[in-house]
């Protein structure tokens, strides 16, 4: 049969195509399961480094194991602060619903300071058996939208740890939120002030005054970066305020605190 | 024997995919800020341009004039697809920093350049080498200029600092263009230079 018959060019490319979508469907099945896995492990370890058990990671602490024993999830109803069962929490995913109408709420434009446009209704929040929660907080950034988690103590207002898990920043400068000596500011930051008003604030590199009376509550920004700053400023403002965790961490506080 | 090795070492110096014949550079701008991510995108592309120069050459007598062209781009999409399913599988974080890049392997014109003036008409073993030749010539540059990127633009190789930076408390002030994409271009003109100037046979 010569190479450029009809039946020959017909008989190459089916067999081609059989061939093909068997191994790239082989490969799909494979690394559909183990990207489950690596997605949630992925977000406990982040919950946990936020939550302050960094260190018991590094010493080899398996991830699954210090998760279960110290963290438990549940969905929180954000208009409310209450806890909500409105949906199964086991199978809840926040960034899915975030594009289903039924299951998120538009930002009114006013109020949007993290630039995000919609959020879930539904917001699941880790609660540490040792006292304090994790939030997920996201947000645009410079490049692209920017996920993480921020820890607080029991009182409602004490920052315990902060970290993104993703992000787009320009390396070296807006990635360095990344950097262990950058976020070592946060814990004991104060959320809220004593007249129970929102007071967490980064500001530009170099504005941050250590002797000023809300000190307690201002992060220095990061040098050469101040676009990503003052995204992680609006971040921290968005969702601390009243269309955010504020509701929720008041009852928390009123609860546990 | 001859023909062997310089199938396989051509296209380090004499014939690099980068710096000779100016193919892949999209994705060398792009991954060469981190060592690792430089590495990873290398391993890659070898794996790539490898297995899809030894498939094709299998089958080059089979294939009909017609349609090599596609037959040539679905043997090569099937193997990016592969690869980019088991990074995502097994190197999560990696597949993370190569994001998109490792699916754009599959235009990736040294990928298929290779499939068309080289598999076609030459044994598997040959086109095998001339693969890896091929992908090691791409990665040899990707390494150059992810080892300057990295050291000169965070202070670290592979993640491990060797100049302790400003931001860190050290002394050294880290050069910001290195981290954007344009630094690999200025990068690149000086490795094609250097070169040209080392071997001028290859000025045209």
């Amino acid at each position: 049969m010569s190479n450029d018959s009809i039946a020959k060019t017909f008989l190459v490319a089916f067999l081609l195509c059989v061939v093909c979508s068997v191994l790239v469907c082989l490969a799909a099945i494979v690394r559909i399961d183990r990207e489950a896995y690596n997605k949630q492990l992925e977000i406990r370890k982040t919950v946990l480094e936020a939550g302050g058990y960094q260190q018991q990671i590094d010493d080899g602490g398996n991830i699954d194991e210090i998760f279960t024993t110290n963290m438990e999830m549940k969905l929180v109803d954000l208009a409310t602060g209450k806890y909500t069962t409105a949906v199964d929490a086991a199978t809840y995913n926040q960034k899915e619903a975030v594009k289903q109408p039924e299951l998120s709420e538009t930002i009114p434009a006013d109020l949007d300071l993290a630039g995000i446009g919609t959020r879930a209704k539904y917001a699941a929040v880790y609660l540490d058996k040792n006292g304090g929660v994790v939030l997920p907080i996201r947000g645009a950034g410079m490049w692209g939208p920017m996920y993480g988690y921020i820890a607080i103590a029991a009182d409602g207002t004490t920052v315990k740890g902060f970290t993104f898990y993703q992000h787009s920043e320009t390396p070296g400068l807006g990635a360095e939120v990344d950097n262990p000596n950058w976020k070592k500011q946060w814990p004991d930051k104060q959320v809220f002030n004593a007249a129970g008003k929102l007071a967490l604030k980064v500001v530009k590199k170099g504005k941050y005054d250590p002797n000023a009376a809300d000190a307690i509550s201002t992060i220095d920004g990061i040098a050469g970066s101040t676009v990503t700053g003052s995204k992680v400023h609006g971040i921290v403002r968005y969702w601390f305020g009243e269309h955010g965790f504020a509701p929720f961490l008041a009852k928390f506080k009123a609860e546990r605190g | 024997m001859a023909k062997a090795k310089d199938a396989l070492l051509d296209p380090l110096f004499n014939n690099n995919p980068i710096a000779l014949q100016i193919l892949g550079i999209c994705s060398a701008l792009a991954v060469t800020n981190k060592m690792s991510t430089a590495l990873t995108m290398t391993v890659a592309v070898v794996l790539v341009t490898a297995c899809s120069n030894a498939a094709i050459s299998a089958i080059r007598n089979h294939i009909p004039n017609s349609i090599r062209i596609i037959v040539q781009m679905t043997i090569i999409a099937t193997l990016v697809i592969i690869i980019d399913q088991m990074l995502k599988a097994y190197l999560y974080e990696m597949s993370k920093a190569l994001s998109v890049y490792v699916g754009l392997i599959i235009t990736n014109c040294i990928v298929m350049g290779r499939a068309e003036a080289y598999a076609m008409k030459n044994p598997v073993g040959l086109s095998l080498l001339d693969g890896i030749g091929n992908g090691l010539g791409y990665g040899a540059v990707l390494l150059s200029v992810g080892f300057v990127r990295e050291l000169f633009g965070s202070g670290k190789l592979f993640g491990v600092t060797i100049l302790n930076t400003v931001n860190n408390g050290g002394w050294y002030v880290t050069n910001g263009l290195m981290l954007l994409a344009p630094s690999a271009f200025f990068l690149i003109g000086f490795i094609i230079w250097g070169l040209r100037t080392w071997k001028p046979e290859l000025q045209e």
